[in-house]
């Protein structure tokens, strides 16, 4: 059964480009959602493996939702990488946070599964199986 | 008018061949010229002891050495008038008993003749009459006379040359009175007839005018030496007032002199007056226009003055300032802490009040910190402040001046920069994210294979995002760093650690391009944010990569220097001409304008480095041959034990 990630972020094309990766690359199950409020409901529906999570975004902003998401008690245990453009990283502060890794915008879609499983300590293979078993479009 | 010579007058005067002027003037004439003398060196003095007392009153208004001399002159020359008029009326009270002694004597002699004429006039009456009744005025005479001999004998006892006049005198008196004796006896005796012989003797004529012979001399000896005396008291007059008039003289120069200079200085004084208030008003202006805050304090931290700018970002009027301690206008817990930091920092104790303002100023060291001003109605700024200990020559402070400069709007500047960066980060960041995002998955055949000719252009506009992407990041790196705002996380970190990592991140690159990276670490540790100096190395080797020759060698070496780790980043690519080897380092420079298309560049990479480096008080140059190669040098500190025992060594 492949890991769900769930990617929280409020633009579509790289809400897109990352379930293109994180699916066609990684062999993961992807659910997207737009808004910080969004992201918690999914969240708290689905239960996914790991969170990433965009961290400027409107309204509720992607610390306001790891701080939410982490109080929570379904999905405190959720690990959620954040997504940043290089500038707003700062990195201890953020891992202080709760956030299991933060990865760096504009990502590599080739690597950026592989980035995904080195934060979280997954074998890459696990995912693999799955990704054999579809055919590209 | 009683003369002294009761038979002398202007004829016997001209008789006598007696100058006008050595005239005997009168007893009361006399007296009346001394008292006048004594009257006016008497009013002398006291006009000199006033000007003199005006002139110290003055002087001492303005205590300088010159002036003390001046009226110490002063002080003198009037003890030197007090002087020589106490001598000239002691000289002139001993005149006018001398002058008394002399009219005694004098009139003594002239009542001793008269005396010894009427002796002789009653003697003679009787000696031509027979009348007893003539006896009795002789008898008296006689008792009288030696009544008048015996007073001159003792008036002139203390006058040898006089006493001995007189003695020869009375021997003559005595002589005299043997005569009238020997006439009277006659008479009385022989009659007429008697008398008449005796009287024929001629003996009592020779005897009577002997006797008025010597009075006369003893007179005029006596007058001739008042005349001496008084010649000589006149001339130790004249030469007082001579004196005394010198002096005066001085005293006036002197009282002019120090009329003129307290004149002199008035006027200066009024000039420094007028330039103090010029001053004054020109420092007010100066205050008062400054865009700084500018407050000075008494050393117990009690406001003293109070600028316009100072009551206008406060709102306080400065009469409401002035004599409040300054510890008024800051965050209590701000002056707490800083007390707390300054104690620990100087090794004092350092009071959370006033003290941890001015404590570290009044040790001689220059204070700038960053801190709060609380305003009148309880909101607060960010100020940047500098205090400066005041001394007026001596090593503790008379007082502080505390100098703000607002932050507000530099704070609200960096506010508004930092959120500019993170907006135009993430505004860039996020379409370039797209971009490249769906250009990977292209690229890499995730979506499927391309034509050929999709493919190149694909990767084409993957190329080009990446390097879009890594201009970004540039151009932020750069605007952080430079600006400061990019906190460098210093901890100490091994240089060959460091290196390693470098080397590490530009290997896939390098293998790449068939290079080696040939490293020659050394054994020290700098104090740097190990993010940011490997950012730099991989700069520089990222550089080094691009214009290396296929195949070739990159040098990737370390070696302590002094107090320094000097890193060297050597290859054998084209080089670079001399005169761009300073130029290479600024923004946008690259040896060849081509050298962006082709090699991807940024014109940036080396711009960073340098910001890198001179953020952590380091230094980056490069050499270069043309055709050979280039070697670039960063020079960074070595950690702070490390640097002693290079320094031992």
């Amino acid at each position: 059964m492949p890991r769900t990630l769930l990617v929280i972020d409020d633009d579509r094309d790289i809400r897109l480009v990352a379930k293109t990766s994180l699916e066609l690359v990684g062999g993961f199950r992807v659910i997207v959602a737009d808004s910080g409020h969004r992201g918690l409901a999914f969240a708290n529906q689905a239960r996914p493996d790991a969170i990433l999570l965009d961290l400027m975004m409107p309204d509720l902003d992607g610390r306001a939702t790891l701080d939410k998401l982490k109080q929570m008690p379904e999905t405190a245990s959720i690990p959620v990488i954040l997504l940043t453009a290089k500038v707003q990283a700062n990195r201890l502060e953020l891992m202080g946070q709760g956030a299991a890794g933060v990865l760096v915008k504009p990502f590599d879609p080739i690597q950026l599964p592989n980035q995904v499983c080195e934060i979280l300590g997954w074998r890459t293979s696990e995912n693999d199986e799955e990704q054999s078993d579809k055919a590209p479009e | 008018m009683r003369t002294l010579w009761p038979t002398v007058g202007a004829r016997e005067c001209r008789r006598r061949s007696i100058k006008k002027e050595h005239r005997p003037r009168t007893v009361r004439e006399l007296a009346r010229s001394h008292e006048t003398v004594s009257k006016d060196l008497n009013r002398v003095r006291l006009c000199l002891a006033a000007g003199a007392n005006v002139i110290i009153m003055l002087m001492l208004g303005r205590i300088r050495l010159w002036m003390i001399v001046a009226s110490m002159v002063s002080l003198a020359a009037l003890g030197a008038v007090s002087w020589l008029s106490y001598r000239s009326t002691r000289e002139l009270i001993a005149a006018n008993k001398r002058l008394a002694q002399a009219h005694r004597l004098i009139e003594d002699l002239a009542a001793l003749h008269e005396v010894l004429d009427e002796a002789e006039t009653s003697s003679r009456d009787y000696a031509l009459s027979g009348r007893t009744e003539s006896l009795k005025p002789y008898e008296l005479a006689l008792a009288q006379l030696d009544f008048n001999v015996q007073a001159l004998r003792r008036d002139l006892a203390a006058n040898p040359n006089r006493l001995q006049q007189f003695q020869e005198l009375e021997l003559v008196i005595q002589a005299r009175r043997e005569v009238m004796k020997e006439l009277v006896q006659a008479r009385t005796a022989s009659g007429f007839d008697g008398a008449v012989q005796v009287l024929q003797s001629d003996r009592g004529k020779r005897l009577t005018d002997d006797m008025r012979q010597r009075i006369s001399v003893m007179q005029t000896d006596e007058h001739n030496d008042l005349l001496e005396r008084e010649r000589e008291s006149r001339e130790r007059a004249r030469s007082t007032i001579v004196a005394v008039g010198v002096t005066c003289l001085l005293g006036i120069a002197l009282l002019l002199t120090a009329l003129l200079v307290i004149f002199r200085l008035n006027r200066q004084s009024e000039n420094d007056h007028a330039a103090l208030q010029k001053a004054e008003q020109i420092q007010r202006a100066i205050l008062n226009s400054a865009a700084y805050s500018i407050i000075s304090t008494d050393t117990s931290g009690l406001i003293l003055t109070v600028n316009a700018a100072a009551e206008k970002w406060l709102q306080y009027r400065s009469a409401e300032l002035t004599g409040s301690n300054i510890s008024k206008l800051h965050d209590a817990s701000e002056l707490q802490s800083r007390g707390v930091q300054l104690s620990r920092a100087m090794g004092i104790p350092v009071a959370g009040d006033y003290h941890a303002l001015v404590t570290k100023t009044g040790y001689g060291t220059a204070d700038e910190f960053e801190c709060t001003y609380v305003r009148r109605d309880g909101t607060r700024f960010p100020v940047s402040l500098s205090v400066t200990a005041l001394r007026s020559g001596g090593n503790h402070p008379d007082g502080y001046l505390v100098i703000a400069t607002d932050l507000s709007e530099k704070h609200a500047i960096e506010k508004m920069k930092d959120e500019f960066v993170s907006v135009v980060s993430h505004e860039l960041r996020t379409p370039l994210t797209s971009i490249r995002g769906a250009l990977g998955l292209l690229v890499g055949g995730i979506t499927g294979p391309l034509p050929p000719k999709a493919g190149e252009m694909a990767q084409v506009a993957l190329n080009n995002s990446d390097r879009l992407s890594r201009l970004v990041d540039d151009i932020l790196d750069l605007q952080r760093i430079e600006s400061g705002r990019l906190t460098m996380n210093k901890r100490p970190c091994d240089v060959a650690a460091l290196m390693k990592e470098s080397a590490e991140s530009v290997h896939l690159v390098a293998e790449g391009e068939d290079l080696t990276i040939a490293m020659s670490p050394c054994e020290a540790w700098i104090l740097a944010d190990q993010e940011r100096i490997v950012q730099a190395f991989v700069n520089l080797l990222g550089n080094a990569i691009k214009f290396s020759p296929r195949g070739g060698r990159i040098e990737f070496a370390a070696e302590p220097a002094d107090h320094n780790v000097v890193f060297r980043i050597e290859d054998n690519g084209r080089g670079i001409p001399r005169d761009k080897l300073e130029t290479i380092f600024e923004r946008f420079q690259q040896v060849d304008a081509s050298d962006a298309r082709e090699k991807g560049g940024t014109g940036l990479g080396l711009a960073i480095v340098r910001s890198i480096v001179q953020q952590h008080d380091g230094r980056v140059w490069a050499e270069s041959e043309l055709g050979k190669g280039s070697k670039f040098y960063v020079q960074l500190p070595l950690r702070q034990s490390d640097s002693t025992t290079a320094q031992q060594r």
